[in-house]
């Protein structure tokens, strides 16, 4: 049984490894691995839960893998997507370059994140944490010489990393309190101090893409889409997420409802930021942190079960939707809204997938998005915070359908355009199933509260609300799908709401005006060492009527050799030993002898150490007899 | 038995002795005489390896010198200095087989490496404090030699700059060298028993800390006294860097364990929220410091600031904590860190050496898609430079969580603040990647040539250990675990 956990997370890395190792068949060896990992994972999660296996790591820290209910479950998600992702990206990246490292890191991918959701102890936890993203580092700057590319890499994985410090400082904590890194060991320590929650909510909106971290997601669009399919739906974002439901039992009253406002918050900024932008994968990435945000919404009014569902639904959601934009983005080379207009119209069978997607995205009944967001809308009126969480969760699910419908009339609408027909076979299938699931998944509603033993927060209140909340938003968005947002605010919400300057203005410049002002502080610090050396040197020119810099240096070394033979000699005796004063000059003719080192004769230098060595030991052995 | 840790010291110092009597021996014939006793050395230390350490030291070798005063030939191991032998031998190694192209005196060259590595294990295995400081002063010629007579354009001053400060180190040193031996009771150089029972209290024990701490903090370095580590590494020449950054950084921190630590615990533990409060400032200053660079090289170095801050803070917060866990994290973490620096320092300074052969220049700018014109050699670097911002399954994570982790028990506030360094090295990896590694091929990466075979046979073995002690850091923490369980705390 162990065995089998483990070949979920070891399937994918091996594959990655092999890839990297023969250099062929990238793809075939991609998909072997992450099938076996989800089909491993989906087994365990049919037959049993409860096996665990240990490896040796740190003394007395041993790394967990655990399988819990709801880390197989998320295991079967991220092994599912993982599958479909791959799928569709032997379709994206046929006659690509270089495709044995794009899917050796795909693979390695989700082997990390496989880590990352079964870890029962949390410095896995960490370690898969920061592995995978290095991963979306790789796979976001896979096209690294085009323009802007490398610095969104550079982007995602500096702020991820810098709210990474929060997590650091929660697992310290936690093992300072706890006695262990195990998670179920956190789970009932008895007190961690009050600000791990808040240090555990920076590092889980980092990676989340909340509000003010939003910006490095959306220039994650830099990557192949098939990347985007993956990081926006069960890999790299959902690890926020998957941080607050492992840390659940350690986040205290007042963080979960600042762990609410987050995503509240960030569910109405994103839909904004979403509705205002011009090109359709900028689009879907702003509507990740928007879904994102109802997730963080739903653990602050402390219904994890709802968050899990939404983050199941919406892993085959917005893969589905990155995977059809995908298909109109060969088949017009753009992703901008203007270029894609019309696009649907030539790929009906992806138009078909996208549009199902997008509906149950926006929560059309009887599809799996309605019913995610209904619990999630239901958690947010239970919740004591209702007068603010309720009308964040409506506003979050009104503005997607307003993007969604707009997203929707621009690929119907318009003539069929300037087409470069091709081949969608693997990404055409890999949609449909994606697509299906986004219709299906409702069903979890039945499934998740025996399989997690959570009750899933429902009301008629909250479906009619939302309901009507996600219609009034698609008739909206499809009457006006154009420039319907007040100038003042559609201009800083296409460019992300980044205020004061963002990431870069708010951290990167002074920093690096702080990085600048070290080294020339350093530079002073070095001088005045290098004055009080040469003040040395001058006045051991004075003292040797010294002709050439070259001479003073190789003297004052000689002197340095005297001056440390003097005082070796002052602390053991105090008499002038006639003995220790030969050696002394011995030591000076070394010096002179050092002079002429630089005229060529290297081989001199060779002595010169090994003369070196046998005076200290001489002057050693003299001084401690003479003491003796 | 043979006395394996003796021979492992003299082994290079045996194979310089051969090359001095040889002077009319070509590059070529140099060169292999070096490679095979270093070869033989690396041999011998993982035969020492495999014989292993006990609680406390073992392996031990001793000669009565002179007894009347309690000094002799002592050597032995413990899981502090195995690790440290251990990796002295395999830098050394990959250091002359990448220096095997260099022709211009090369019977110097290799000698004066042989006679450093015989120095450098020297420190390390010495458990007399008369033989340690023999050993540590001659550590001192053997790199002022190796700077001055290859380095670049301004080696001379930059090898005085080196040898001003250490020498202004190891004065200090000396006398806290006696004032340990006369506060003994008996009087004895022996480093076992003044460990076991450490001789100084109150007021001369601190006095002595404090000359250690100046003498290690110059060799370590820790600011203000690192000036000399910056201008040491822009001249040195390449396989210099590598040890001067592998290897001696390592005798300050490795002295800063057995001496301070281990000898003067009560006064550390006294003095351990200064040096803690020194040592944050100095990896974080360190870190600062490597972001503004625009050079390669001296980014690489000040990174050395930054890491061996880490050191000195795991040191002290294993010097104030209260339980034996927490310090023993901390040891654990303090000396792995020493390790992973050199591995991963080493293979850094590798790589900037093979962009400096190809291009004549380490200006970040002059680059642009290096990875592409030669991958291997840019995958080589990224992987190291990873492992150098403390990326998990590389070589420093293990040991800087174990740092952090055993600081956060003691220091909160320090821990706090010393994570920021992560995310500064983090930035300053990523920059000088950004800038000269991706993007289209431009600048002087035009019709770059990859790594070539001397290279590749220096460079990864430093890679495959890098992967090593960040999968499976067990390794090497077992070895220091059974020395770091019994430090600190009675």
């Amino acid at each position: 049984m162990s065995l089998l956990l483990l070949l979920i997370v070891i399937a994918p890395l091996a594959a990655a490894g092999t890839i990297l190792l023969t250099r062929r068949a990238p793809e075939a060896l991609g998909l072997v691995g992450v099938f076996i990992s989800a089909t491993a994972a989906l087994f365990t999660l049919l037959t049993a839960g409860g096996a665990s296996a240990a490896l040796p790591w740190l003394p007395g820290m041993p790394v967990l893998l655990r399988a819990d209910a709801l880390g197989l479950l998320l295991a079967v998600m991220v092994g599912g997507t993982g599958l479909l992702v791959s799928v569709y990206a032997v379709g994206y990246m046929k006659g690509e370059r270089d495709r044995v490292r794009f899917f050796a890191e795909l693979a390695f991918f989700i082997g990390a994140m496989q880590a990352l959701v079964l870890a029962g102890d949390w410095v896995l936890f960490l370690a898969s944490w920061e592995l995978i993203a290095l991963a979306s580092y790789l796979l976001i700057g896979f096209w690294n010489e085009r323009p802007g590319v490398a610095g969104a890499a550079t982007r995602a994985f500096l702020t991820t990393r810098a709210a990474d410090v929060g997590l650091y400082l929660a697992v310290f904590a936690v093992y300072a309190a706890g006695g262990g890194t195990g998670m179920d060991a956190s789970a009932a320590a008895p007190s961690v101090p009050g600000w791990v929650g808040p240090a555990m909510l920076l590092a889980a909106a980092g990676k989340a893409a909340q509000i003010p971290l939003q910006g490095w997601l959306m220039d994650a669009m830099a990557g192949p889409t098939p990347v985007s399919a993956l990081l926006h739906s069960a890999t790299l974002v959902a690890a926020g997420v998957v941080l607050l439901l492992r840390g659940f039992p350690l986040l205290g009253p007042d963080t979960l409802l600042l762990v609410g406002l987050v995503g509240g918050v960030t569910a109405v900024a994103a839909g904004l930021i979403a509705v205002a932008q011009q090109d359709l994968k900028r689009m879907l990435a702003a509507s990740t942190s928007s879904q994102l945000g109802l997730m963080f919404l739903a653990l602050g009014a402390g219904a994890p079960g709802a968050a899990a569902f939404h983050m199941l639904t919406q892993a085959a959601m917005k893969s589905s939707l990155f995977m059809g934009a995908g298909i109109f983005q060969h088949s017009r080379s753009s992703t901008s809204l203007a270029a894609l207009r019309g696009a649907g119209r030539d790929r009906r069978l992806a138009f078909a997938g996208f549009a199902a997607a997008g509906l149950a995205l926006s929560g059309v009944p009887p599809l799996a998005g309605f019913w995610s967001k209904d619990s999630v809308t239901a958690a947010a009126l239970a919740s004591p915070h209702a007068w603010a969480l309720g009308p964040l969760a409506l506003g979050g699910t009104l503005l997607t359908g307003v993007y969604v419908a707009g997203a929707i009339r621009v690929l119907w609408d318009g003539s069929t355009g300037p087409t470069e027909r091709g081949r969608d076979g693997w990404m055409a299938g890999a949609l449909a199933v994606g697509a299906a699931l986004s219709i299906v998944l409702g069903a979890l509603r039945w499934l998740l509260p025996p399989l997690l033993r959570v009750e899933l927060p429902e009301s008629t209140l909250a479906a009619g609300s939302s309901l009507a909340a996600a219609l009034l938003g698609l008739s909206a968005g499809w009457a006006a799908p154009a420039e319907w947002l007040p100038p003042r605010l559609a201009g800083p919400a296409r460019a992300g709401l980044r205020l004061g300057g963002g990431w870069t203005g708010l951290t990167v410049l002074p920093v690096l005006a702080l990085a600048r002002r070290v080294v020339r502080a350093d530079d002073a610090v070095h001088r005045v060492v290098l004055a009080a050396g040469g003040g040395g040197l001058r006045a051991a020119a004075a003292v040797r009527g010294s002709d050439s810099a070259v001479h003073v240096v190789v003297e004052s070394v000689g002197w340095g050799f005297l001056l440390s033979a003097y005082r070796v000699r002052d602390v053991w005796e105090r008499k002038i030993d006639a003995g220790v004063f030969g050696l002394v000059r011995a030591t000076r003719e070394t010096g002179r002898t050092a002079r002429r080192l630089q005229s060529g004769l290297v081989h001199r230098e060779m002595a010169l150490a090994v003369g070196g060595v046998a005076v200290l030991l001489l002057l050693l052995a003299a001084g401690l007899i003479i003491s003796a | 038995m043979l006395p394996l840790v003796t021979v492992t010291v003299f082994l290079p110092l045996v194979g310089a002795v051969i090359l001095a009597m040889l002077p009319r021996i070509d590059p070529r014939a140099a060169h292999i005489t070096g490679m095979a006793a270093s070869g033989l050395t690396l041999l011998a230390s993982i035969l020492l390896w495999t014989r292993g350490t006990g609680r406390g030291f073992s392996q031990v070798e001793e000669v009565q010198w002179i007894p009347s005063l309690g000094a002799a030939y002592r050597v032995g191991l413990d899981g502090i200095s195995l690790p440290l032998v251990v990796l002295t031998a395999v830098l050394f190694f990959v250091s002359l087989v990448f220096s095997v192209k260099i022709t211009s005196q090369a019977r110097s060259y290799v000698a004066l490496f042989l006679l450093l590595e015989t120095a450098c294990l020297g420190v390390f295995a010495s458990l007399d404090m008369v033989l340690f400081y023999v050993f540590w002063e001659v550590t001192l010629v053997g790199m002022y030699f190796i700077i001055a007579g290859w380095g670049h354009e301004d080696r001379q001053r930059a090898a005085l700059t080196f040898f001003l400060y250490t020498l202004l180190g190891s004065l200090p040193l000396l006398l806290a060298i006696l004032a340990l031996y006369l506060g003994g009771e008996p009087r004895t150089f022996d480093m076992r028993a003044v460990v076991a029972s450490p001789p100084l209290s109150g007021m001369a024990a601190a006095l002595t800390l404090v000359a250690l701490l100046l003498a290690f903090a110059v060799k370590t370095p820790v600011f203000p006294f690192h000036t000399w580590l910056p201008a040491a590494h822009v001249e040195a020449p390449t396989a210099g860097s590598v040890v001067l950054a592998g290897v001696l950084l390592k005798l300050g921190t490795y002295g800063l364990v057995r001496f301070a630590l281990q000898m003067t615990p009560d006064a550390l533990r006294a003095a351990a929220p200064w040096v803690a409060a020194v040592a944050v400032f100095s990896a974080i200053y360190g870190a600062l410091a490597a972001l503004g660079q625009t050079d390669l090289k001296r980014l690489v170095a000040y990174t050395s600031v930054n890491h061996m801050g880490y050191v000195v803070l795991g040191v002290a917060a294993a010097a104030a904590a209260v339980d034996q866990r927490t310090s023993s994290v901390a040891v654990n973490g303090a000396v792995l860190q020493m390790v992973s620096h050199g591995v991963v320092t080493g293979a850094l300074f590798l790589l900037v050496g093979t962009i400096q052969d190809r291009a004549g220049t380490r200006e970040m700018a002059a680059f642009g898609g290096i990875l592409r014109a030669a991958p291997v050699l840019g995958w080589a670097f990224i992987l190291s430079a990873f492992a150098s911002l403390g990326l998990p399954g590389l070589a420093h994570f293990p040991a800087e969580f174990q740092i952090f982790l055993g600081t956060f028990n003691v220091y909160p506030l320090a821990a706090a603040v010393v994570l920021l360094g992560i995310v500064i090295t983090a930035a300053l990896y990523l920059r000088a990647i950004q800038t000269s590694l991706l993007g289209p091929v431009a600048g002087k990466s035009e019709g770059m040539p990859d790594l070539d075979a001397r290279e590749l046979w220096a460079i990864v073995p430093l890679l495959v250990l890098t992967v090593l002690l960040g999968l499976a850091p067990g390794i090497v923490l077992g070895v220091i675990h059974s020395a770091a369980a019994v430090i600190g705390h009675p």
